[in-house]
This record gives structure tokens, sequence and C-alpha cells, in this order.
């Protein structure tokens, strides 16, 4: 059965099938052929306390799940599409509202950053502009994600990879992200060279990074 | 490409420059959409449509769509044309002794041996006959076959296919459940689909919310003289509900 297929950068296609329902952002769905209907479902499913995490975190993007047969095109507000094929190794960690769609048989989680670094974890999220919480996405199936600007899949392993927060989009697998700061007297006095703030990913995987700083 | 300056000489004729500005190179009439300019070399008038006494003939003929009028400039002379729209991608496309329907605010420019017209489908104009014209997209342009159902936000146009109608895809509001939820307001954003059938092509673009068409506003405010009193009081409640969700 054929995965997810991208018509050009901005559009993917993808199969479903029964068994093989796809979950996507609310009002994605380009064009279809076949037999297919759209149903609206609550954003990643709760796991225990869920309800009020997801209340509180705001990675509640209101989804639908494609299910019946037939071919899907899917594509939001023109922003470029990039593909990710988890294999059930590991896991990629991205805002919920990136996400574009994806096979539902992946399972979907909020994670509290402090969670995965301590308070560092808080920390970055809140110099993001992220917030405290992540999505993780976990299984095998494939994954669509949005970006402003083309993606960038660099190989985090070895040496570190620094990334800006704005480009940041998110990682796969083992990763460790920390922020860097190198705030000084310049920063103080307007004259810092507007990268102080910094991303610094380890451990094995790779990092999403997109072509440009603007959030959507 | 190269980071050779380009000039009248080297420009590329009736070709794309790069995926977002297309050069035409003028010898004659061209329509055009106001604001698609951006650059031109040589000699050539840019002429409101509804101002000129000396092409009334040529607009009568080949421009029946009053609404537009006021949209569109009719360029003459020789020289070299740049055209693009908001950095979106800029195809040309031929046609021959066909019909094509693209949405108004994707069409960029057209030659005048092609006929415009309205078409049924608000927001939509019509190009009849042999020629060429310029359509802008969000990313590339992707051209499926029906049978197919489109989002009509992503629907850039379609090709000697009949006209769409709609589809309502409700499927999921049949169980009690969901009859409940529908009920509250709650919907999966792709009830309203375009239904395309038949043999021809679908041009389709990453969905957008798309730039407002003065046009279309007018078309829906003509229609509106076949309501009656009651029917525009609760049009009225509507849209007052619509503003006040858009300007929270």
């Amino acid at each position: 059965m054929p995965g997810f297929a991208l018509v050009n950068h901005k559009v993917v296609s993808v199969p479903v099938a029964p068994g093989r329902e796809v979950l996507a952002k609310r009002g994605a769905m380009l064009a279809y052929s076949g037999d297919v209907r759209f149903r609206p479902v609550s954003g990643p499913r709760p796991g225990l306390g869920g309800l009020v995490g997801r209340a509180l975190s705001g990675e509640a993007a209101p989804l639908m799940v494609a299910d019946g047969s037939g071919q899907v095109s899917y594509g939001y507000a023109g922003l470029a599409v990039h593909l990710v094929h988890l294999d059930g190794t590991g896991s990629l960690s991205v805002e919920s509202d990136r996400l574009l769609c994806h096979d539902a048989g992946l399972q979907t989680a909020v994670v509290f950053l402090g969670q995965q670094g301590g308070v560092r974890g808080a920390v970055r999220g809140a110099v993001t502009g992220q917030g405290l919480f992540t999505t993780q996405v976990s299984g095998v199936g494939d994954v669509a994600v949005l970006a402003h600007g083309g993606v960038l899949e660099l190989p985090v392993g070895g040496r570190p990879v620094v990334v800006d927060p704005q480009a940041y989009v998110g990682h796969v697998g083992a990763v460790q992200v920390d922020v860097s700061a190198s705030v000084g007297w310049r920063d103080a006095v307007g004259r810092g060279s507007g990268e102080a703030v910094q991303l610094r990913l380890s451990g094995s995987g790779s990092v999403l990074v997109q072509a440009s700083e603007e959030r959507f | 490409m190269t980071g050779q300056p380009l000039g009248p000489s080297t420009l590329p004729h009736n070709d794309n420059v790069n995926p977002y500005s297309y050069n035409i190179a003028l010898d004659g009439t061209w329509f055009l959409r106001k604001g698609a300019m951006i650059a031109y070399y040589g000699q050539m008038r840019f002429e409101a449509l509804s101002s000129v006494g000396s092409l009334t003939g040529m607009v009568a003929r080949q421009f029946s769509s009053p609404m537009y009028t006021r949209e569109w400039v009719v360029a003459t002379g020789q020289g070299s044309l740049m055209v693009a729209d908001r950095g979106h991608d800029v195809n040309s496309l031929d046609l021959e002794d066909g019909n094509l329907t693209v949405r108004a605010s994707n069409l960029l420019a057209f030659t005048p041996d092609l006929q415009l017209k309205q078409s049924i489908v608000p927001g939509f104009l019509t190009l009849i006959g042999t020629g060429t014209f310029l359509a802008s997209s969000n990313g590339p342009v992707v051209f499926a076959e029906p049978p197919l159902r489109v989002d009509p936000q992503a629907l850039v146009g379609w090709a000697d296919c009949p006209s769409p109608s709609h589809h309502f895809d409700a499927g999921w509001m049949s169980d009690f459940l969901g009859a409940a939820q529908g009920l509250l307001g709650r919907q999966s954003g792709e009830e309203r689909q375009f239904d395309f059938t038949g043999a021809g092509t679908v041009l389709l673009q990453s969905s957008e919310l798309v730039v407002e068409d003065p046009a279309l506003l007018q078309q829906i405010t003509e229609q509106t003289g076949m309501l009656g009193t009651g029917q525009l009081q609760s049009l009225v409640t509507t849209l007052q509900a619509r503003l006040q969700g858009a300007q929270q």
C-alpha cells in the first residue's frame, strides 16, 4: 500500500482505506476522489488527566478524521509541507498546529516540556514562544508537517546542532533540546546580533528547520 | 539562474522569468488585471476599460463581464511587460477552441482573442475561444481529473467539464451523538465541497484565504433582490453573528 506522497511542495496526496484512516487539521482538505467522509474529532487523545492538560496547554488543534476509501489531497494556507516517516524507533516532537495530517494509527500525546528537560525544558518553551507543551507523535506511519518556507532536515549526532528558536519546527528521535543564551551587555543596550537565544540539540536523530523565522 | 541583470534583449519572450513573474512580449493588446503589472520596457499605454471610447467596440465584444470592468485595464503597444501577483506562482496556459473557468482573483491577464464571461458560480470567470492567459496560484497548480470533490477555497478553476454542484458531507451526523454535536455547531470544516463529474480537468492550489473580490460582493448584493423582508431580516442576523465572530 503506497503511503503519503508529495504532489508539490505545498500539497500532499494521501490514500485512505478501511483500517487506514487519516487524521488531519480541520479545513485542510483540498480535494478528494472516491468515497471519503470527514468527521470532526478533538485533538491529541488525552492521556491520564489529559482533558485538563489539553485545556491548559492549548495543544488541542481541531482535527478531522477521513474514512472510507479514496485518495485525498491536503494542504493548508499555502504553507510548505514536509513528510516524516516514522518507523517506530523514534518519535516526532512538534507543535500540534503544525500537524497537517498523519496516519490515524499513530499515537499522539501532549507532553509537558518540563518533563523532557526539567526547568530548562520549561524555559525553552517560554523562550521560543511555543508554550510549555508540545505534541509527541509515535508509532509506525507517515506524518505531514507544516512550515513557513521550505524545510531542512539536519541530522543530529556527534556534534550538537544549534538552531534559531523561530526557525525550529520539531525533532525526530532521541534528541535533547537545550536553550543556550549568550546575552551580553550589547543585547542590553540594543546592539545585539539578534541571535542571542539559540536552541542546542544533541543526542541522535534529526531536527526540522524551516527557511523562515515567521510563525503562523 | 545566472546573476546577469535582465534587459529588454535578454528577457524571455512570452515565458516565465522565474516561477513568480512572467514576461509578456507585448505587440498589440492584452487585457490585464489592475495591479498585475510590475515593470515594463518600451512604449505602452494602460487604459481603463470603463473610460476608453476607442476601445468600446472591442471591449463590448470580448469583455462581457460588466462587473469586472473596473478591475481590468487594456495594455496596448510594443515592449516587454512583466506581470506578477503577491509572490504566487504565475502560470501561462493556452486554450485551443475550449473553455476554462478560473477564479477571478487568480486571473492576471489574457489575450483579446479570448472571450471573457461571468461564470454561474460567483467569483469565477469563464474564458472561451483560442488564446493565452495568465493565472496565479499558491504553489504549483495541481491538475486533477473528475470525478473529484474539491474544497471551494482550493479551487483555481476547471476546463472542459460541466460547472460543479455543491456536495454537503454531513454523513457523520447520522448517528445520535453526531446529530447532537451538529446541532451544537460542531463542524469538520469540510461540509461544503464542490462536486465535479464528467470529462475535463480541475485546477487546484494549496488552500488559503482568497483575496477579497469586490465584484463578488456586488454579485451577492444583486441576488438579495430576490429575498423578501423576513428573509432579509434573517440575513442581517446571520451577518451580524458572522461579524461578531470575525471581530473576536
